[in-house]
This record gives structure tokens, sequence and C-alpha cells, in this order.
């Protein structure tokens, strides 16, 4: 499959970016660490696009306190230095994200961008499950407007997502987390290169008793063409103490909230096995993270 | 021979990790057109018509190839072997309007650049009549399945069967008998460097090719006899290093025919670069399933073994019908000693992409079925398994149990068993399944008693090599050789050789750049684990011509006998007299230098004896191939609720004759072990099994292992049994280092969780279901 690349842009403002968005219509991509391009490209999947928009000059970069304990990350902030941000690193609440950024190789944590992983909705990605546990919201940028739109209904299809046509993410923003808060995150992949076969992103919030007051169980990997929010795995932990006994309940309900897919890469059975132990397992890590 | 068994700067080092100028995928010839294959999506078709008319019109298509231009000789593209040799099949074509794997082209163009190529190749229209398909080969061995090949029937495209002994005796012996069905699949070489090429043809119909290939000399003569020209019409161009072989590069691809025929149509160069993907589906390990039937006395003596072979060698024979052989013979037949035995191969037809070289030929499809059942039957009858195949095993100073007329000379089996186990603390083995807890640990290995150095004692296989060395005025040395460096160093070691041979220092030994098939001996490819080896032997007798040379010289200039002189470190050496050594940059200077020269006295005479380049050239096969024998100790862990296995840590120790490069050696059991690691656990090329087409684009779809999952702590153990045939010592290293993780992975898996998988690759998922999980 022929590609079909005519130009490339290296605009100097948002403004000017979401111009040339709008210019070239759905023949435009943006760029942002651009580390999502080959693997498009040699599944065939960029022979509509003709001009590349990379963001790279706008700045966007960094990561800091939103008031009262919420953390703002731009959007092209690396996924390395989300992970040495101490903000994140030394808070149990964003444990999740410290988990899902183990597994990227170390190049694309040098070059790929908070923002590209979020925009690709891509749901074999690690650190939007994350950000999903913890309830993040989106910024996003169509020339002088600027929206919020939460996660929760940013994923609307595979490498589909509720972007309009030239809007630019400019930030993730995770909210304060609620006291006595913790998350963890594990994926299933054959070797450092590969996307998740599954992945598990779990955040748990304890009551004074040590009862579940809230929870978010995502599921993403191959479980269909988004994340999967497991409600039934997050009622199954609701009011219990957390521990071995809810746990299981847990990883025993979340079977019910999704459809395995079933490919090459493993079979429905062997992602609805491992979905049952990561549950188990991520949840214990967040519980040990709450001391 | 100081420098033998050091570990000198790689020469070829510094320009690598700059960026390999000198691989052939960076090489540019000045107006060059870019080409690109059209692939049949069907795996089993008649092309009815090909309509090229609307890419012929496209702008910058400089010209476009269909199978009714291409020659009608067969061929099999297999380097190493005449291109009519009888144990061979020649059932291929350059382009063929038969489709009998997805994939296979079916068209080319060149034009001016690759876009306009490929924007070309999609304005193609190809009308197919689809054919059945057959994708398994033993239901293609079937009387009624789809038809591949008129020559085959039952789609078998060689059939060897070989023993010895009487069978029925033998199992008539056997206190216990062991059966068992071993399976593989396949995989890729995952060498770096893509398939590509350059080929140049002139008015005078000669062509000049650059490729990144393991053996210059097969590709003259494959191209040559393909296209129907005399060999001396093709020159191929010696690049100073290619990016990875691993015998995937043994054979002619579509693309050197298919640029040369576009060249010769345009009269321009013609660059044919391979995507991954077309990569993948160009050469692979072959699937070969096993069926082992091995009886044992009580104490653990083999009465009689049975083993039937079937190799899935998809849609042309090529390297199918040796690599049979090399599993039968080297693999299952004559590893151990068994009086009774009796080997059927079968290479079979099927609509699947065609297999080539990998490293180890054969030999881990079976050694991952022998030495799997050896633990098997080690463990029913509880015996010690490393008393098991000491008992069965060949010794050193018998005659070599495959090649009349050689003896094992050195073969160290024994040792290799021995101080493996010690640096491993193999007694501290548990029995199976012993650990508590969802983590368990296992302790396993496996043997390659037999395999070679090179091929001589096979039919049809070529085992030449030959050197060039020549001295510099400035006491350098340049080496030509037609030996490939695929990566594994042999740069490095041949230099070495030469040097420590002559009696330099490393750094003045000088590998020639861009040699070609006009200017050096012939060679083998570098395969078979031989290059240390063979060339090694031609290397170090051309070195040693060019030391007497250099002696002689010297003699005449300080005038003493050359037996009291030696060569020392760039330096000559007069036996108790050291103020009186000459350095051989000084030598090579008066070799070169006018006859008259002017001294004190005037201008005086020199002698005519001493003028000349020193020089030494060598054209030779070895005397031997000699055996090198390994063993490999592996510990794992399991988990048991997701089926993951971690490697933990691996002892190998492998009898190499002599060691020359000690990082090299190394890195080769390094390598070799991440290969059989990801063929036991991970890697996997797939295909769709309807329309029979790859799935792997790139290396998200195919994993291999990468750094991270590689054990931390991986030992080598070197034993020097010193063949006396082989360059100081020295015999081969590079093939057993990957046949025997995957069975020594198996046995640990089996000694950790009590279970046994046959069927290569041991995926979690198999685990999980063979711990009744799943
Ligand atoms: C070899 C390899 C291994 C990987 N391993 C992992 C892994 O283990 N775990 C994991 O989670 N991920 C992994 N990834 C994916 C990687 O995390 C993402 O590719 C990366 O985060 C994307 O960021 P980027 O800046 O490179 O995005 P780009 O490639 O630049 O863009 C990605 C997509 O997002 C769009 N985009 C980018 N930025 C914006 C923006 N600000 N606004 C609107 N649209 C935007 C682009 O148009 C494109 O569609 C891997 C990728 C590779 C190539």
């Amino acid at each position: 499959m022929a590609l079909n690349l005519e130009d490339y842009f290296l605009p100097a403002s948002l403004q000017e970016a979401s111009t040339l968005l709008q210019r070239y219509g759905d023949g435009a991509m943006v760029v942002a660490g651009g580390t999502f391009v080959h693997g498009l490209e040699v599944r065939g999947l960029l022979t509509e696009t003709v001009a590349l928009v990379d963001i790279s000059r706008l700045g966007l970069r960094g990561i800091s306190e939103s008031g009262n304990g919420g953390v703002s990350l731009q959007a092209l902030t690396t996924l390395a230095e989300v992970g040495a941000a101490p903000l994140i690193s030394r808070n149990p609440a964003f444990g999740s994200i410290g988990d899902a950024l183990q597994y990227p190789p170390r190049q694309i944590l040098n070059v790929g961008t908070v923002g590209g992983c979020v925009a690709a909705a891509a749901p074999l990605y690690d650190l939007p499950a994350a950000f999903l546990a913890l309830d993040g919201q989106v910024q996003a940028s169509l020339a002088a407007r600027q929206r919020a739109i939460p996660l929760n209904d940013f994923f609307v299809g595979l490498f589909e997502s509720a972007l309009q046509r030239g809007e630019i993410i400019t930030a993730i923003e995770l909210p304060a987390p609620a006291a006595r808060s913790a998350s963890a995150f594990l994926k299933l992949e054959t070797n450092a290169n590969d996307l998740s076969i599954l992945n598990v992103a779990v955040r748990l919030t304890l009551d004074k008793d040590g009862k579940c007051a809230d929870s978010r169980v995502i599921l993403g990997g191959g479980v269909g063409e988004t994340y999967v929010r497991a409600t039934s795995a997050e009622a199954a932990l609701r009011g219990q103490t957390a521990g071995e006994a809810s746990f299981a309940a847990a990883a025993a309900a979340v079977v019910d909230d999704f459809e395995a897919v079933e490919d090459h890469r493993a079979s429905a059975a062997y992602r609805r096995h491992i979905a049952q132990v990561y549950v188990r397992r991520t949840l214990g890590t967040a519980l040990a993270r709450l001391g | 021979m100081s420098l033998i068994g050091k570990s000198p700067e790689r020469p070829d080092a510094f320009d690598k990790v700059t960026g390999g100028k000198a691989f052939p995928v960076n090489v540019k010839v000045p107006g060059m057109l870019h080409a690109k294959l059209l692939r049949s999506p069907y795996p089993h078709a008649r092309i009815l018509s090909i309509d090229t008319s609307a890419a012929e019109k496209l702008a910058g298509v400089k010209a476009v190839l269909v199978p009714s231009e291409v020659p009608k000789r067969k061929f099999t593209p297999v380097y190493f072997v005449p291109a009519n040799a009888g144990s061979m099949v020649q059932d291929m074509l350059i382009m063929s309007d038969t489709v009998r794997f997805a994939g296979q082209p079916v068209a080319a163009v060149a034009a001016t650049s690759l876009r306009i190529a490929e924007q070309a190749i999609e304005l193609i229209e190809v009308e197919y009549e689809e054919l059945p398909t057959v994708f398994d080969p033993e239901e293609a061995m079937q009387p009624g399945a789809p038809q591949l090949h008129d020559h085959a029937t039952n789609n078998v495209a060689v059939n060897p069967v070989m023993g010895f002994g009487d069978l029925d005796k033998g199992f008539a012996e056997a206190d216990h008998i062991f059966e068992g069905v071993y399976s593989s699949h396949r995989v890729h070489t995952c060498y770096m460097e893509p398939r590509v090429c350059i080929v140049d043809c002139d008015r005078q119909g000669n062509f000049t090719v650059h490729s990144s290939t393991q053996h210059l000399f097969g590709l003259r003569e494959k191209l040559a006899f393909a296209l129907e020209i005399p060999e001396s019409k093709v020159r191929v161009i010696k690049s100073p290093y290619i990016g990875g072989g691993f015998g995937g590069k043994l054979d002619m691809g579509y693309i050197e025919p298919i640029a040369a025929l576009l060249s010769r149509k345009t009269g321009r160069p013609v660059r044919i670069e391979q995507t991954r993907h077309e990569d993948f589906i160009t050469t692979a390990r072959h699937p070969i399933k096993v069926y082992l039937k091995t009886g044992v006395k009580k104490d653990g003596t083999f009465t009689a073994r049975h083993a039937k072979s079937i190799l899935d060698t998809g849609a042309h024979a090529t390297h199918g019908a040796e690599v049979i052989n090399v599993h039968g013979v080297f693999g299952l037949l004559m590893t151990y000693r068994c009086p009774n035995s009796k080997w059927e191969g079968y290479t079979v037809y099927t609509n699947n992409m065609i297999g080539g070289g990998y490293r180890g030929y054969g030999s881990p499809q079976a050694c991952f079925a022998a030495e799997s059942q050896i633990d098997e039957i080690c463990e029913q009858l509880q015996l010690d398994p490393i008393e098991f195949r000491r008992k069965n095993a060949w010794h050193a100073g018998e005659p070599h149990p495959m090649v009349q007329g050689l003896t094992l000379d050195s073969y160290a089996f024994d040792e290799c068993l021995q101080s493996g186990a010690e640096r491993f603390g193999w007694s501290k083995r548990k029995k199976a399944d012993s650990g508590k807890g969802t983590k368990k640990r296992g302790m396993g290995f496996a043997c390659q008693p037999l395999w070679v150095s090179g091929c001589i004692g096979f039919p049809d296989i070529y085992e030449h090599s030959g050197a060039i060395i020549k001295l510099n005025p400035d006491g350098t040395a340049d080496l030509a050789t037609a030996t490939m460096d695929i990566g594994s160093g042999q740069i490095t070691t041949l230099c070495q050789i030469a040097a420590a041979e002559i009696g330099l220092p490393m750094e003045a030994v000088h590998m020639v750049q861009n040699s070609d098939t006009t200017t050096v001996p012939v060679d083998a490819p570098t395969h078979a684990s031989r290059a240390t080896y063979s060339s090694g032997n031609a290397v170090q007798a051309a070195a040693r011509t060019v030391r007497e040379r250099l002696l002689m010289v010297a003699g005449i200039m300080l005038d003493i006998s050359p037996d009291q002189l030696s060569v020392v470190d760039g330096k000559i050496l007069v036996k108790g007299a050291p103020k009186r050594s000459l350095s051989v940059a000084e030598v090579v200077t008066r070799a070169e230098s006018p006859f008259v020269q002017h001294g004190a006295n005037g201008p005086a005479p020199t002698t005519l004896e001493e003028k000349g380049t020193i020089i030494g050239v060598s054209s030779l096969a070895p005397k031997a191939n000699p055996s090198p024998v390994s063993v490999e100790f592996v510990e794992v862990e399991v988990d048991t609720e997701t089926g993951v296995v971690q490697v933990l840590r691996v002892v190998y120790a492998h009898d190499l004759g002599k060691l020359i490069h000690r990082n090299g050696a190394e890195g080769q059991v390094e390598g070799g072990f991440q290969q059989g690691m990801g063929y036991a656990l991970m890697e996997n090329l797939q295909f769709d099994p309807v329309s029979g087409s790859c799935l792997a684009a790139d290396f998200l779809d195919y994993k291999m292992p990468t750094a991270v999952e590689m054990p931390r702590d991986i030992q080598s153990i070197f034993i020097e049994s010193n063949e006396p045939s082989g360059p100081f010592g020295a015999k081969s290293l590079s093939e057993p280092c990957i046949t025997v993780p995957a069975p020594a992975i198996a046995n640990a898996i089996y000694n950790a969780i009590g279970v046994r998988i046959r069927e290569l690759p041991i995926t979690p998922e198999k685990i999980l279901a063979a711990l009744g999980k799943l």
C-alpha cells in the first residue's frame, strides 16, 4: 500500500496547527513523539494521510499541581518525564501510572508523549488505562476554544476518539485522589516490545474501617474496540472489606464485564483467565500500597 | 599464539556503531531504479491474465516484468550445492503463472522512485483462478489432497530412509519402550538487515550484484543458472559485512533474478529492498513433526530407535531437501550409540511459505524431540540423566559415526557434562513439581552430542575456502577472502588467525573491503558452523606461506638461515641475537624495492630471489569436519497462575577445540540462547488459517526475546580439546548454541511443574492447559 504523504508542517502556535488540521481535514495527522506512525504505515492505515502536522514546537510540556492535589500533565510531556515526576511517583494513589510506565521500552519512554498515547485511542496502550482508573480528563483545544472531555467519554472506538477535526489535546488532568486511595496496574505481554494482550488498572479507595468506599477496575488490551470499565467487579468490591475474599469476588465477577478477544496472540479463554488473576493481583498491590 | 583466546577489538565495530555505511542496504549506485514486487494474495492459484497497461503508463515507470518473460529453466536457489545437485529438487522459476503460497511474486515494476513503483504495482490487474489449498503436511500426504507439483506424488518432495541393525530385534530386547510425538513450528531468523540487492546489467550483458548474502559464489552460480548465462557474466561484490543472516540468507531470493531481468530491460541498476513483512515470508525454520519411538534396557542402554520426521517445506523444496537429512542424521540417527536404528524423513509440499536455512539446520527440531524424550525416560525409570547420556554417548578416539575415514580425534562430551553440572549446581535439583507457592522453579539440561564444523562427508555440499594475504611495506597485511562476515565476527577471527600465524599484531591485519567473485578464491558460504574452522584453515595456510617468504627474505638480508628466525609482534627475531632484529616493514620494503640499491659503497645489486610482494594464497578443502559437542543447563521459574515462564540462569559447556576470540565466542552462546529461548517460548510466525497470509507485519506481531526477557546470568564454559586438524586446534561453536535451549527449557519446565509440553512454542496458554487451569 503506497504512502501518499505530501507535506510536513512544524507549526509554531496552536492556532496555526488548528488551521492546518482543518484545512487538510482527514488528510492530516498530528504528530507528537511520532512513535505511532510506523505501526500504522506498515499496516496500510496511513494511505489517506497526505500531511503530517508536527506539534513538537508548541511547548505544552511539564507536570504541575492543579490545586488541592490534582495533577495536570501537559500533552507533550514524555512518558519518561511522567515517570520521573515526584508528584506522581510519591503518591500511592498514582501507583498505577508508575506501574504502567514499567512496560514501554526506554526509547518509547523518551520520545512518546502523554497526549499521543491518549489520542491514539488504542486500547492496547497502558498509560490510558491507568488514567481511566484515576478518572482523568482530556483538555482539548480547537483554535481559541478549549474544552474538557472526561476520559470515560473520550474513547469512542478503535483509533477513534471524541476529538473533533482540528482539535488538539493540550493536557491530561487527574483530579485530586480521595484520601486512602491507591492504584495499581499490570500488563500481560510476550516481550518488552509488546502491546497489551491484556492489561488491568485498578484504583481502590477505602473508608476508615478498611471497607471499599470506591473503586475503579479498567481492562485494556484484547477486550474490544475500547477500554472496558468493569462495573460488576467494582460492584463486588463496594462496601466490602478490602482483602483476599472481596478481591477474589471482584476477580470472579470481571468475566461478566467484557467480551474477550480471540486472536493469534491469545485465546479468549486465556484472556478471561488472566483478567481474573490480574484483577486479584492489582487489587492486592493497591491494598499493600495503602500500608 | 599469544593472540589466540584473547578478545581483540572487532575491526568492524567502529564502522557499525557509527551507522554501518558498508551494509548492503546502505549501498547506492548512480542512476539506480527502485523495484517493487506484486505478490499474490492467494496461496494456490493459476494466473489467467495480467494487465500491466495502467502501470506502464504511470510517469516514472521504466519497466514491468511478468511471468511469461522469465527464463523457463527450473532451479533450486540453495547456495552450497551445485545447481544440478542430484540430492536437491529443481522446482522453482523466477516467476511462475502458478501460485503456490500467499505472497509469491507475480509481477514486478522498476521505476524512478520507490513510491512510484509502489503505486504502479497497485495498478496491475491480475485475474486468478483459485485452486484448492493444503496447509498441513500430513493432510498433504493423503491421497486426494491438492497436488502442488506434478513430480511429487502425495506432495512428498524427498523421502530419505536410513538405518542400521535390526529394529524388531532391538525393540524385542528392550525392557521399556517410549513413544512420543514432538512438534515444532515456523520461526524466522530475524536478521536485522532486510534482504536487499542492487543488480546492474551492462550493455554486454554482464551483471554486477550487491546483495545481503551469506555466500558470494553461491549467488553467482544460482543467478547465472536461473538466467541461463555463463557464471563469468555475473560478478558479485563482497560487502564488508551484512546485517545478520543466521542461515536466512543462504539462498537466492526472488529479488536478485527479478532485479537482474529488470536491469537488463532498462539498462539501469535496479534496487530491491524487502519490507520486514516480505522478509518474514522469504525464509523460516521448517516446522518438523517427529514421531519418536525408543527402546531401552533397565539400565538405560538404548536398544532400538525409530523416528519418522515430517517436514513442512512449503511451496518449494529448496532447503527442505537438505534440512531433512541433517535433521535425521545429526539430530536423531547418530547423536548417541544405538545398535538398531531407523529414520524416515518426509519433505512435504504445502501451500505455506517456503522454508529456508536457519542456524542449526534441522537439529533444533530433532534435539527438542530426542532430548525431551531422554528426560522422560530418565524420569520414568528414575535414572540419572547425566549418567544415561554418558552411557549412550560416543567417546574420543572412536571412528566418526557419520563420516567414513574420520575419527573423533577431539571429543570432550564427558567434560562438558561434568564441568557444566558442577558450575550449575545440578546436584541441587529437586524432584519434579516439588516447589510450593504460585511460582515454581525447575532445572533441566540438554545436549547436542554430535555436530559439524563444515560439511565434508555430505553429498553435494561444497567445503572449499580460500584466502589471499599480502604484506605491505609499512608492515601491515591485507587479507582477502570470500568468507562473509554475517555478524558473528568472521572478520575478527580470521584476522586474528592470520596475525597469530604470521606473527603480526592484530591491528596490522586488515580485511579487504570490496573483493568480488573475480578476485578471491572460491568459498563455501558462512554456514554449518564452518567459518572459524574451514576458512580459518585456509587463512592459516595462506599466512604460513607469507611467514615462510618473509623469513626467506629476512634471511637474505641478515645473511642467516631462516630457521634461525622467528616473527613476533611485527619483528623478525634472530635466535640468540635479539639486537639483530628487523621489523616486518623493513623486510617487505626490501622485497618490494628496486634490484639495485644505493648503499654506503655506492650502488650494489641485491638478489632476485627476494624480489616481489610477500604474498600467500590458499584454496583448499579441509581434511575433516570435527564434531563439537555441547551441554546446556537452565533454571526456570513458572508462574502457575499465568503460565508465564522466566529463564533465570544458564550454564553452557561446549568443546570447541580451541578458543580463538573469547568475547566473540560468548556472544555466540548468548545470541544462540536468545534465539533458542525465543524458539522455546514465544517466537511463532503465524498465518491466517483460511487465506494462508502471514499475520506478521513487523516485530509487533512477531515476538522474539529482547534484552529484558534474557536471563541475567549466562555462563559459558569452553572446553579446549585441541582438534589436530583445526586452526590452532579450533573446531566449531555456532549452531549447538541454538539447538539445546528448547529441550533444556522444556525439561526444566517439567522439573518445575511436572507437566511435559511436546509442542513448541511452550506458551503460557499451553502450560495452563496442561496444568488443567484453562
Ligand atoms: C516499539 C513500541 C513499543 C511500545 N510499547 C508500549 C507499551 O509497552 N505500553 C504502551 O502503553 N504503549 C507502548 N507503545 C505505544 C506508545 O506508548 C505510543 O506510541 C506513544 O505513547 C504515543 O505517543 P507519541 O507522542 O509518540 O504519539 P504520536 O505517534 O505522535 O501520535 C499518536 C496518535 O495521537 C495523535 N496525537 C498525538 N498527540 C496529539 C495531541 N496532542 N492532540 C491530538 N492528537 C494527538 C496522532 O495524530 C496519532 O494519531 C509502544 C510503541 C512502540 C512503537
